[in-house]
């Protein structure tokens, strides 16, 4: 192992590990210690780090306060560290550590509103497509309807959820009323988050909208996702719901016979 | 302002500032007569409405991208999937300048969100070297490449950073990117001599210089000085940059500010003051700052 690999491998390990003392690290003290040069870096990226979570989850921040959400912070980065220099990348499996977090086993909503949190992130930051026109539409012929495919847009992330994290969410937004009180027993959501122009925004879904949505997500082509919405809900209707996804710009594409059309 | 796609794309010799989201909105609505603008690469990766605002911006200013994350000092191999990442961002920038560190942030897979440290050894200079060459060769443009802010050395370094940076620039062609403000809080934390070391730099590999501001902070009763970019720069540091511009003439100057961020007029009134002194150097005439 090269000199140069073994010095990074060893402040890789002060930055994150537990022992920040370093004695692999042949450091000059130059009137002050080693390791409280040391504490200078790791200081830096565990605040840098944390201060990116809260901007990127400060609802569940906000549920558990600041406090709290540091310290899980700091064992989420200590094991989980960003792979990629491009942070709006990093946390993504922040709500899956919480699952497994025990100190926070008592809000079991927790998981499920960071997950919220983390598409509407991700949808802030997804690529720019440019949606489908309808009127493309028009030119398919009828029988061939039931067989197209849809590209949806990068920013769509669709999510379920057996607690109510829709209202837990709006809730604790700075203009809420205070004085709400979400029932945790009340229905849970099945919700559609995106970027509709610059703005990130989610609705809810009704459970048939939800599975066609997510049969078109899958790639199943217009007419078998049709048929899985009716299963779901045999009062779905396939107008409304293609109308609703072409007024959130939520398709980019669509595909017949493999040529695809946008 | 340049042609779109102009031939001669470089950064004019004067004062230009860092442009950060919380600003994006006042430039495109005030156009403010600022001559270039810097932006972090790493934060216009992704889509949306940060990547749209800066294609509007480029079309109206000179525009610099300055890398954070490329690691071009690990002891592991280049991020090929970053390296391509910024290929894409510079194809559809057209940048006047593209910049990176003499720093590593990247072990083992992870990313540690800083510019950490490298001892100056042959062996990082061979690793520093080659890294640029490749960055270089995917990327079709010439680096600059930035001095760090140290706060500490490492007992087996062995070659002075300015001739380390000197070494670099005659393997690879690389120019450097000179961060006065970042020489003062090495000299202050780790006794670097900032007048030799602007001495030992030749004034031909310097493209850029960089100037922010500092705090001072207490570590276990020593003053150590960390390189927050949260205020104004520091009279020593307009010192040194007068003397940087006695060696090198007038080199595009940036304003650089990250934490405490205030309102755009005074990272504008602080380019202004470093654009009088750069006057004052291409007119010939000796500056020396307050």
């Amino acid at each position: 192992m090269s000199a140069l690999r073994e010095t990074q491998a060893a402040f890789r390990a002060a930055l994150l590990g537990d022992d920040p003392s370093a004695t692999a690290i042949d450091i000059r003290g130059d009137g002050l210690a080693p390791a409280a040069r040391l504490a200078i870096y790791r200081h830096h990226v565990g605040e840098t780090l944390t201060e990116l979570l809260k901007d990127v989850y400060p609802v569940v921040c906000r549920l558990v306060d600041a406090r709290f959400f540091a310290y899980a912070a700091d064992r989420f980065i200590a094991a989980h560290p960003p792979t990629s220099p491009c942070l709006f990348e990093y946390g993504d499996t922040f709500a899956d550590f919480l699952e497994r977090f025990a100190p926070c086993r008592h809000l079991p909503y927790l998981p499920d509103v960071a997950r919220l949190e983390w598409a509407m992130s991700r949808a802030h930051h997804a690529d720019d497509l440019t949606p489908l026109d309808p009127r493309l539409l028009g030119e398919v012929s009828g029988d061939d309807l039931e067989r197209l495919t849809f590209r949806v847009h990068p920013s769509v992330a669709l999510l379920t959820s057996r607690w109510a994290v829709d209202r837990i969410w709006r809730a604790n937004q700075a203009d809420a009323d205070p004085n709400t009180t979400v029932h945790l027993d009340g229905p849970a959501a099945s919700l559609q988050v995106w970027r509709h122009d610059d703005d990130v925004v989610f609705r809810a879904l009704s459970a048939a909208a939800f599975a066609f949505h997510r049969a078109l997500a899958e790639g199943r082509a217009l007419g078998t996702a049709a048929r899985i919405a009716a299963a779901v809900d045999p009062r779905f209707d396939l107008a409304t719901s293609l109308r609703e996804l072409f007024h959130d710009d939520a398709l980019v594409a669509f595909t017949l016979d493999k040529e695809e059309c946008s | 302002m340049r042609p779109r796609d102009g031939g001669a794309r470089q950064l004019p010799a004067r004062a230009g500032i860092g442009l950060r989201a919380p600003h994006v909105a006042a430039v495109l609505a005030e156009r403010p007569p600022v001559a270039w603008l810097e932006v972090h690469a790493e934060n216009y990766m992704g889509g949306g409405p940060a990547l749209r605002a800066l294609d509007r911006i480029r079309a109206d200013y000179p525009v610099s991208l300055h890398g954070v994350g490329l690691s071009l000092g690990t002891a592991d191999g280049l991020d090929t999937r970053h390296l391509d990442r910024l290929r894409r961002l510079i194809e559809r920038v057209e940048p006047a300048a593209v910049s990176e560190h003499l720093a590593w942030s990247i072990s083992g897979g992870a990313y540690l969100n800083h510019l950490l440290p490298l001892p100056l050894t042959e062996e990082s200079l061979a690793v520093m070297s080659r890294h640029v060459d490749e960055a270089q060769a995917r990327l079709g443009r010439r680096l600059l490449i930035e001095n760090p802010s140290s706060y500490l050395r490492f007992t087996h370094s062995t070659v002075p950073e300015p001739v380390f940076l000197a070494e670099l620039a005659r393997r690879t062609g690389c120019s450097v990117l000179c961060d006065v403000n970042n020489l003062y809080v090495s000299q202050q934390n780790v006794g670097l001599d900032p007048v030799r070391y602007l001495a030992a730099l030749p004034p031909a590999i310097v493209g850029e210089i960089h100037l922010a501001g500092h705090a001072v902070n207490d570590a276990d009763g020593h003053a150590i000085l960390i390189d927050d970019h949260g205020s104004p720069v520091a009279n020593a540091v307009w010192r040194l940059y007068a003397l940087a511009l006695q060696r090198f003439g007038p080199v595009p100057t940036l304003i650089e500010w990250d934490t405490n961020l205030p309102g755009l007029e005074v990272l504008l009134g602080e380019a202004a003051e470093a654009e009088r002194l750069l006057e004052r150097i291409a007119r010939g005439a000796h500056v020396c700052a307050a």
